[in-house]
Order: structure tokens, then sequence, then C-alpha cells
């Protein structure tokens, strides 16, 4: 199953949706779309998991080479809508200490504006 | 080959043997002959006749054997071969008659029994000319033969043959009951004489050569046709051999046949040059497809193109460029011309912007241009060495006349530039399977190496048994296992899985390894190693690598053990005292992920005390999210229920349990990342 990446900006926030299974391929796609310089202009990234099924460590790892970057820069990068399969994958490595996972898109938004 | 050779001899002596008693009774006819009364006292037809038989069986069928052994498409050899050694019998025939007829003036008078000897030797001569010609001309008949024509020639033996029974039965062969047939053999004649396929075959100067040895036999036939007609019906012979009707046919047969191959080759002379030129584009054109098996360079395979394609083209000027990777073009191989007249011609090219691509120009001076650049040459083809994606070089080709380039030689020349295309094609495809080769037996030992990084043996010991498994998903994986005995009680096991797969993983896992047995020698806590090895692993994993790992320090003196999580797969456990199974729910984030000293704030240390019959199982990632056919995953579910099954059996046992019920889920063959599992099981002490 191809994933598929689609952002969609409201004011200063990015909220991009992810649709498939993030393997080894498609993280590629990712790590390209969270490189790009545009997405530092904004100051919130929420990243919608619900149709995520699927993470591999490829995926976990290009996340984790723009975490760094984005805290330095002050971006909040806040993952919602987290199937549970995924979020245990997230919270066996310890990234659900490190990251912000919340459950749906109103949460987000007020962690966002906080 | 010893049936040959003694069918060979035999039938020599066989023929040589019938030629004398003929000789003998032809003389004995002619001094009973000469002795008057005109009655010869030896007058035996049958005996005579089968005699003739017999010797022109044997001559023949000898040269059958004979001719069989020439082989190949040396058509001249053929020709000179019947001539050097049959063709001269005419001329030998004509020498012996000429000096018996001097000698016949010198003495005065008529020798009866020297003109039978001349008149024996001659007929000995002739069959054996026409036996020679006969076969020869069967073996370039049959030249590119069908079927058909194996027939129709195998049938024109058998009734030729079958004439000799004329003979044999004394039959006068020119009588109205088989004229006919007579008649129709000719006709068969004629149709054997239109297969010469051979004579296309032949080159300019073979035709020539082959025109005047063709010549000189069409002319022993006729001094044997003179001579046997001119002495038939004398009413001095004793034996006259015109009247043997095979041997009339074979002389026909030869006639017809050498005559017909010397008007063949000799209207064929002036097309023969476009024969030879497209023979020889196809010989060229073989040995460019075949230069791959023969192990032929790029440069070599450029030279033949370079000289196939002159020669078909008849160009009188050329060069030929080579395309570098990001440079100039090289011209090479040039041919009547100079660099200055090339780079003016580029020049012109690259103004009319059409370098490289596929050009013929039939009427250089047409063009304001070319005429300008006064080049000695009329027209020119550009034709570029390239596949869809990639140039290799260019060939230019000019011509002092118009129209140099016809529709005909432009098919050609692409032939061999697509067939160039293919052949360099081919051999960058051959030395890229060569270089794959290579890789594959560098991952082969890439393999060996990884396999004698994990420890195959642990060691036995009374207080636990241990049972371990490891596949890796490519050549080499990512996972890992290893222990360290610390002191007499204490033993350090560690499990790792580094992130991604295949060589760069191998890489992080060899190194995980290092860092382990480095850091475990100075005897430290789980936590402490895991913020040690963080800080190690920090240095050197690139920022989309990780790694998860965990740590164990059993003490069996203590009952105990003491374990850190750094991001790994949580520990399933049996406790036997609470005859319970659970997974520790401890925190600890990978290592690699925060490269800093707050590392220190995400690993947590467990100490727990161990109950004999403790079951205790340690796996990587591959386990628990293997797949099935429907992509469902294993999960921490079914592993925790098969324990819950198992945890009775000994480790080895719940481990080959663990790893079938594993395959039974995911089926065969769908094996995607590294798989690790270790079973530990504790036992009562001693």
């Amino acid at each position: 199953m191809p994933m598929k990446i689609t952002q969609e900006i409201k004011d200063s926030t990015v909220i991009m949706t992810l649709d498939g299974e993030l393997d080894a391929s498609s993280s590629v796609l990712l790590d390209e779309e969270l490189s790009d310089p545009e997405i530092m202009k904004y100051s919130k990234i929420l990243v919608d998991c619900q149709n995520l099924h699927y993470i591999s460590s490829a995926g976990l790892g290009v996340f984790i080479s723009h975490l760094q970057r984005f805290e330095d820069a002050q971006i909040k990068l806040i993952f919602f809508n987290m199937q549970d399969k995924v979020r245990n994958v997230f919270e066996i490595l310890g990234l659900d200490l490190l990251m912000t996972i919340v459950s749906d898109y109103e949460e987000a938004r007020t962690i966002a504006n906080e | 080959m010893l049936y040959k050779t003694n069918a060979k001899s035999l039938l020599a002596i066989s023929g040589l043997i019938s030629w004398l008693l003929l000789l003998a009774y032809v003389l004995l006819n002619a001094e009973s002959l000469l002795s008057g009364n005109g009655v010869p006292k030896f007058a035996f037809p049958f005996f005579s006749n089968l005699l003739i038989v017999v010797f022109i069986v044997s001559v023949f069928l000898f040269q059958r054997i004979q001719t069989e052994t020439l082989k190949g498409i040396d058509f001249i050899g053929y020709l000179w071969n019947l001539f050097s050694k049959a063709g001269v019998a005419a001329y030998l025939s004509v020498a012996l008659y000429l000096g018996y007829r001097v000698y016949t003036n010198y003495i005065g008078k008529e020798s009866v029994l020297l003109m039978h000897l001349v008149y024996q030797i001659n007929f000995g001569l002739l069959v054996l000319f026409l036996a020679k010609a006969f076969y020869i001309w069967r073996q370039l008949l049959l030249y590119h033969k069908n079927k058909f024509l194996q027939i129709a020639w195998d049938w024109f033996e058998i009734l030729l043959a079958a004439t000799l029974l004329l003979t044999v039965f004394n039959f006068n062969y020119t009588s109205y009951i088989f004229l006919p047939l007579l008649a129709l053999m000719g006709f068969y004649i004629l149709f054997l004489c239109t297969n010469m396929k051979w004579v296309a075959y032949l080159t300019f100067n073979n035709k020539s050569r082959s025109l005047v040895l063709l010549g000189a036999i069409l002319l022993s036939c006729y001094i044997f046709f003179r001579f046997f007609k001119n002495t038939a019906d004398s009413p001095e012979l004793a034996i006259d051999y015109s009247d043997v009707g095979f041997l009339l046919i074979a002389m026909l047969f030869v006639t017809l046949y050498t005559l017909a191959a010397f008007l063949v080759s000799l209207f064929s002379l002036p097309t023969s040059g476009v024969f030879e030129q497209k023979s020889e584009d196809l010989l060229n054109f073989q040995r460019l497809s075949q230069s791959i098996q023969q192990g032929q360079s790029e440069t070599q395979v450029y030279n033949m193109l370079f000289e196939s394609t002159i020669k078909a083209a008849d160009a009188s000027a050329a060069w030929f460029e080579l395309t570098r990777a990001g440079g100039e073009p090289q011209a090479a191989h040039l041919l009547n011309i100079n660099q200055d007249q090339i780079s003016r011609i580029r020049h012109l090219l690259l103004a009319y912007n059409i370098l490289n691509i596929d050009y013929i120009n039939n009427n250089l001076n047409r063009n304001p241009g070319f005429r300008e650049l006064m080049l000695p040459w009329k027209s020119m083809a550009i034709l570029p060495i390239k596949t869809t994606k990639h140039l290799s070089g260019v060939l230019y080709l000019l011509k002092d006349i118009e129209g140099g380039f016809d529709r005909e030689t432009v098919n050609v020349l692409r032939t061999f530039t697509s067939q160039t295309t293919l052949t360099i094609e081919n051999l960058r495809l051959v030395n890229e399977s060569l270089q794959n080769e290579r890789y594959k037996e560098e991952l082969k030992i890439a393999t060996q190496v990884q396999e004698s990084l994990i420890p195959k043996t642990f060691p036995t010991d009374s207080w636990f048994e241990i049972s371990t498994h490891a596949v890796a998903a490519k050549e080499v994986g990512g996972d890992f296992y290893d222990f360290l005995q610390l002191s007499e009680s204490r033993i350090a096991i560690i499990i790792g899985d580094v992130s991604g797969k295949g060589i760069s993983a191998a890489f992080h896992m060899a190194q995980m390894k290092g860092i382990f047995h480095g850091l475990m020698q100075q005897d430290m806590a789980p936590s402490e190693f895991m913020k040690q090895a963080n800080s190690a692993l920090s240095r050197c994993l690139e920022r989309t690598s990780f790694i998860t790992s965990a740590l164990y320090i059993i003490d069996y003196r203590m009952k105990g053990f003491m374990f850190a999580r750094a991001g790994h797969c949580h520990t399933l456990y049996y406790n036997s005292m609470m005859d319970d199974v659970f997974y520790f729910q401890t925190d600890g984030l990978g290592l690699g992920i925060i490269r800093d000293k707050s590392y220190a704030n995400h690993v947590r240390e467990m100490y727990y005390d161990y109950n004999p019959e403790d079951v205790m199982v340690i796996y990587t990632d591959g386990i628990v999210e293997a797949r099935n056919a429907n992509n469902d995953e294993y999960g921490e579910d079914r592993l925790l229920y098969m324990l819950k099954q198992t945890y009775h059996l000994e480790a080895e046992d719940i481990k080959w349990a663990i790893i079938n019920d594993l395959q039974d889920f995911t089926g065969p063959g769908n094996l995607y990342d590294d798989q690790t599992l270790l079973v530990i099981k504790f036992k009562p002490s001693t």
C-alpha cells in the first residue's frame, strides 16, 4: 500500500495527513516533506495519524532525525488520532515521552495554541 | 573407415582385373579377325559385356567413395581436383592416339593390335574421367540440397545404373523401344543441371578461375566424344564402346552440367560484386554480434564497426567520435580526413543543431554552409550509436559522389549501428553482472562474518537453561544478542535491534557488540551501560538511525536479575510462584534518539528476584510484528498466550513451540524482518 502524504495549511499551522504504511520506501517521501525549508515558516505541525496503519523503524527514524531541529526552531510537533497499534510502537521505543501524542484534533489544537 | 579402405582396394583390384581381362579378350579377338575369314574365334558377347559392366561399376563405386571425402566450400578446389585428376585423361588419350598415328605412318602399315590397345586404354581413361566428373558434380549439385533434390538425384543414379542392364543383356539402346526412355533421361538431366547454387558463392576472382577450369573440362568432354564417335561402327573393332548406353548418358550429364556451370558462371560474373559485398556485410554483422562471446572490449567493437561500415558504404573518408562522460567527444579512427576538417564540420553541424542525430545529406554542395567549407566530399551520413538514454559515440561517413548514401546502403549502415549499440549495451550488462556477482560473493562473506559475531553456545550451567533462535531477512541483519560472564555467579545478556536492515544495520550491530564488550569489562549497572552506549553511539550513528536494546545482568547467587530497557520490546516473563505470565512494563528510550546528557532521564533500571522454574522470553520486533497473508501482526498477546501454554517445558521446547506457532501464523517464505528469540529458564539450584 503506497503512502499518501497531504498537507493543509491554516494560519501558522501545518496539518499533515499520513495515509497508508510508513515503511522504508515511503519514509523517504516523509523525509522530503519534513526537510522542505518552507515548513520552518510555520510554528505548529499537527500530524494526523488516523489512517497510518504501520510505522517501521525507518519511519520512526525520520521523525527522530527532525525532532531536535523542530525543537530548536520552537516548532511544535503534535501527533493526533493515532491508532493503538502504532502508538504502541512509539511507546515501546520511549518516544511517547519525547513527542506530543494526543487523542484528537481538538486536543491537538488546544495544546498547539498554549 | 576400415571398411571403406577395404572396399576401395577391392574395387580397384576388380576394376584392374576386369580391364585386363577385357584387354586380353579384345586382343585375342582382334588376332582372330586378323587371321582372316571374318568370324572371330572367341565371340562371347555376354562375357565381354559382363566384364564391361564390372569395370564400369568398379570405377564408379571407387570414385563414389573417393569423392565423399571432399568436403567444405572450396569449389575451386573441387574443379581443380576434377580437372587435374580426370580432365587430363582426355589430353592423355589424344596424345596416345596421335602417337599411334605417327607410329603407323612411320612404319607404313596399320597395326590392329596396337590400335586395339590404344582404344582399350582410351576406354579406361574415359570411364575414369566420367566417374570422377560424375561424382564431383554430384557433390556440387547437392550443395544446399533439400529433401526433394536428394531423392531426385538418388533416382537418377538408380536409373543410370539400370541402363547397365541393357549392356548386360546386349540390347541395342538405339532401338525404338528405348529411345523415348532415353529422351526422358535427357530431360531429367536437364532438370538436374538447374541446381548450381554453389556458383553464387564464388567471388569474382574465383569465377574467372572456374571459367578457365570449366572450359578445360568441356574440352576434355569434347575430345572423348570426338574420339569415340569417330571410331564408332568401325568394322575392325572387337567391341564398340559407343554401344554402351550408360556411357552415353553419363557423358551427356557430365557435359551438360559442365556447360551449364560454365554459362551460369559467365553470366553471373558481372553481378558477383554485389553478392560478395552482401555476404561480407553478413559476415561482419555476425562478427559484431559474436564479439561478446569472444570477450572483446568496447574499443574492438568500435574498430569492427568502423571497418565494416566503411566497406559497406564504400566511404571515401570517415571518422568516429567516442562520447566521454562530461567532456568533449574524442575523434578516433580517422580515415582520409584531418582534425581541422573535422572541427570545421562539427562547428557547422553545431550551428545547424544537428549534432549527434541521425542525418543523411546526399548533396552537400546544395547547402551553402557546406559549400563554404570547400570539402572534397559530396555526401555525408551521420550515425549515432545510442540507446534511448545513453549516447556512446557518433559515426561520420563521407563520400566523394552525390547521392552516395542510397536507401539500401543506409539501411545496412543502420543495421550495423543498431547491432553495435546492442553489443555495447550487452558488454556493459555483462560487466555489470560480473560486478554484481562479486558483490554477492562479498555479501556471502559478510554473512559469515556476522554469523561469527553471534554466539552459538551459551555457557551451560546448572542454574539456568537458554535457547536461542536468530534469522536475518536479508544476507546480513541488524538483530543481535550476546553474553559476557562477568564473574563466577553473574552473567550479562544483551539483545538489540538496529533500525533499518542490510549492510548499514550490520555495521552498527558489530559496533554495538564492540561497545557491549568494551563497556561491560568495567562491570557496570545496566542503566549506566545504556547511558554510556547512547553517548558512544551518538557520535557514530547517522541521524535517522537508532538502536533498541535491553541488558540483563543475572546473579544466580542473589537469585535475581537487574535490567534496563532502551526502547526494546518488553520482556515476557513467567513467574512460577504466582503462576502468572506478563510483560515487564518499564520506560526506556531507544539509543541514539536523544544525543546528549539528557538521555540519562529516559532510562530506568529494575531489579527482580526470580524463582526456580521462572521463564524469561527476550525477542526483537521481528517476532511480534511478523505478519500473515491478511496483514495481521503476530502480536504480544499471542506470544503471551504461547508462553502460558508452554512454560512447563524446557527452554529449547518453549522456543520451538513459539517458532513453530509463528511460522504457522506467517506461512512459508514470509520473512520481512530479522527475527531473534531467546528463552531463558531458571532452574532450582542444586
